[in-house]
């Protein structure tokens, strides 16, 4: 069992600077439209958020944030503290006892990286430690590969970290700040998920915001609690089968706030940037009889589409989920009210059990009146390129089936 | 939209070629999305870049299935699935001394532009770093973006030999000029 606070604690000096941020020392940047990948758009949102202390490793394709990251450190312009430890399990043994220590942190990983720190994100929750990491979505071993599959954060789904799935780099962007300023509310670690490739590699224009403008937006992180030999707590004791439950149900209480406090932080931000991404986002689903259900960078194509299908006179519209913990079961089934047929396009695979997404939103819809009959689809796993003309076949050919149980795969 | 999609051989330049493209239709004021593979691509193994322009943004993320224009470093890698995204209207520009008629011959059916870019490269004194030449003969085949655009967008972001990469992007340029007539007629 690995225990946490005996490994890589954030230096005196990073705990200094926590506990007396220097305003004077924190540099300013204006505000700019630049022309950058999802991944330097996340190194973007971090460095706007300014955490303190940053554990980091390498992985496939993950690794440009982490570039950036030491890049904009070199230039002087990113204050943290930067550690690489052996391995993405010691890079979340590292982020707990710092966040935990008062500071912000954040770090970023991708697949194989996500899985071999599976320990250590039920131990963050569990900690009540609000670390923000980015996850690109990537194909698990075996075999190997690197294309877009969400499998990998969706098997952390029982983890207890918030999970945001997100469609463009501006959109990451902006969530990780967003992201920050949730989770330490709650104190409940957030997972910000970008697909490989399609976002993750995707060079477009996005919007930085000034740092002054992000800086009001998210005021520095002072919990209540932290690790202070001035001030003597602990975390991580042996309990009681009463405490221990007791612990959950508080976990459960947090969470259970999340997407009013995300749909809140959104606002906020759509006040302040002008722009904002919802929980569950409906896209030109008004008087839809046909709605497409999907998360992430298969969004952007739906949208398309759908457009297609409008144009021809079909009622069909795309609910996007944005947040997919805790899953905003109240929303879903507001945005599905009086759809007959919801397709839902899973780029990911549990294997015996089919598309997740298929299956939490069934869960999502139980007991509904007159819910939606739901349809399943595999579309995608492995990376496999979802075109919107194969959305368009897909819609057509589920809402000509009766629903099954399991998800059927498509291509 | 237009959809273009540039081939070559890990090490090429391919990649960098589709980051300067997109960036010069950023400074035009256009939308762009330009993404590469990664990961498995290793010194002259193939590598793919794409890119779309839109006047308005691009939402979409799927892989480009019809390319209205190709950019190919490596005329060995203008077949199969490379291919199977053009058709009779796709600009085909590839990195070939052969001549148009023969690659009328060749690819009977598709808009194939040879230019020699390394030939031109080695004229500018660039040896057989020939992005900057391919990507003036693309902007040229397909009317954009500016010749102008193009070369200040190369002048921001070429490293070393400035001078020598706005000559080869011109050459390739003209050379692509000279061929679009002869092309059309093929």
């Amino acid at each position: 069992m690995n225990t946490p606070t005996a490994v890589a604690a954030p230096s005196a000096q990073a705990s200094a600077t926590a506990s007396a941020p220097d305003a004077a020392r924190r540099k300013s940047s204006p505000a700019q439209s630049m022309l950058v990948t999802g991944n330097q758009a996340v190194a973007w949102g971090a460095r706007l958020a300014r955490p303190q202390v940053c554990p980091v490793y390498p992985i496939t394709p993950q690794t440009p944030v982490l570039e950036q990251l030491t890049e904009f450190q070199a230039d002087g312009e990113f204050d943290a503290e930067i550690i690489t430890p052996e391995s993405e399990h010691s890079v979340m043994s590292a982020c707990i006892p710092a966040s935990l220590a008062g500071v912000r942190v954040f770090t970023a990983t991708a697949s194989q990286g996500l899985l071999l720190m599976h320990e250590l994100l039920h131990y963050a929750s569990g900690a009540r430690a609000p670390i923000v990491m980015a996850n690109i979505n990537r194909t698990v071993a075996s075999p190997w590969a690197f294309w877009p599959d969400q499998t990998d954060s969706l098997a952390q789904r029982d983890t207890g970290w918030i999970q945001l799935y997100v469609e463009s780099a501006q959109e990451a962007l902006d969530s990780v700040i967003q992201c920050f300023r949730v989770a330490e509310t709650v104190l409940v670690p957030a997972m910000i998920n970008l697909d490989a490739f399609y976002v993750s590699h995707a060079m477009e224009a996005v919007d930085i915001p000034a740092s002054a403008d992000v800086d009001a937006y998210l005021p520095p992180f002072a919990p209540p609690h932290k690790l202070d030999t001035a001030k003597v707590e602990s975390w991580g004791n042996v309990v009681s089968q009463e405490m221990f439950y007791r612990h959950r149900q508080a976990i459960e209480e947090s969470m259970a706030r999340v997407p009013q406090l995300l749909a809140e932080a959104d606002r906020a931000w759509r006040e302040r940037f002008g722009r904002g991404w919802g929980v569950v986002e409906r896209y030109r689903c008004d008087g839809a009889s046909a709605v497409v259900v999907t998360m992430g960078s298969m969004c952007g194509t739906a949208r398309d589409a759908v457009d297609a299908m409008r144009a021809d006179g079909h009622a069909v519209g795309l609910v996007k989920l944005r947040l997919f913990r805790p899953l905003p079961a109240e929303a879903l089934r507001a945005a599905l009210a009086g759809v007959r047929d919801a397709i839902v396009l899973d780029r990911n695979h549990s294997p015996g059990l089919g598309g997740i997404l298929h299956q939490e939103l069934k869960s999502a819809l139980y007991g509904m009146a007159g819910a939606p009959r739901v349809h399943g689809l595999l579309a995608g796993v492995g990376g496999v390129n979802v075109p919107p003309r194969k959305i368009v076949e897909f819609v057509q050919a589920a809402r000509e089936r009766d629903p099954q149980p399991e998800s059927v795969w498509v291509r | 939209m237009l959809e273009i999609v540039i081939q070559g051989r890990g090490g090429q330049g391919a990649q960098t070629a589709g980051n300067l493209l997109a960036a010069a239709f950023f400074a035009e004021g256009r939308h762009v999305q330009s993404f590469a593979s990664y990961g498995g691509a290793r010194r002259g193994t193939p590598v793919s870049s794409f890119i779309r322009v839109d006047d308005k943004p691009v939402r979409v993320r799927c892989d480009i299935e019809r390319a209205d224009a190709i950019l190919c470093f490596d005329s060995t890698l203008l077949e199969g699935k490379l291919l199977a995204t053009a058709n009779e209207r796709t600009l085909i520009v590839v990195n070939s001394g052969r001549s148009v008629a023969d690659y009328a011959r060749t690819h009977a059916g598709y808009r194939v532009i040879p230019i020699d870019a390394i030939a031109i490269s080695r004229r500018a004194g660039l040896g057989r770093i020939v992005n900057s030449a391919l990507l003036g003969a693309l902007a040229r085949a397909i009317g954009v973006p500016p010749l102008a655009v193009l070369e200040r967008t190369l002048a921001e972001r070429s490293p070393k030999l400035t001078d020598e990469n706005l000559a080869a992007c011109e050459d390739g340029y003209r050379t692509a000029d000279a061929l679009l007539a002869e092309t059309v007629a093929a």
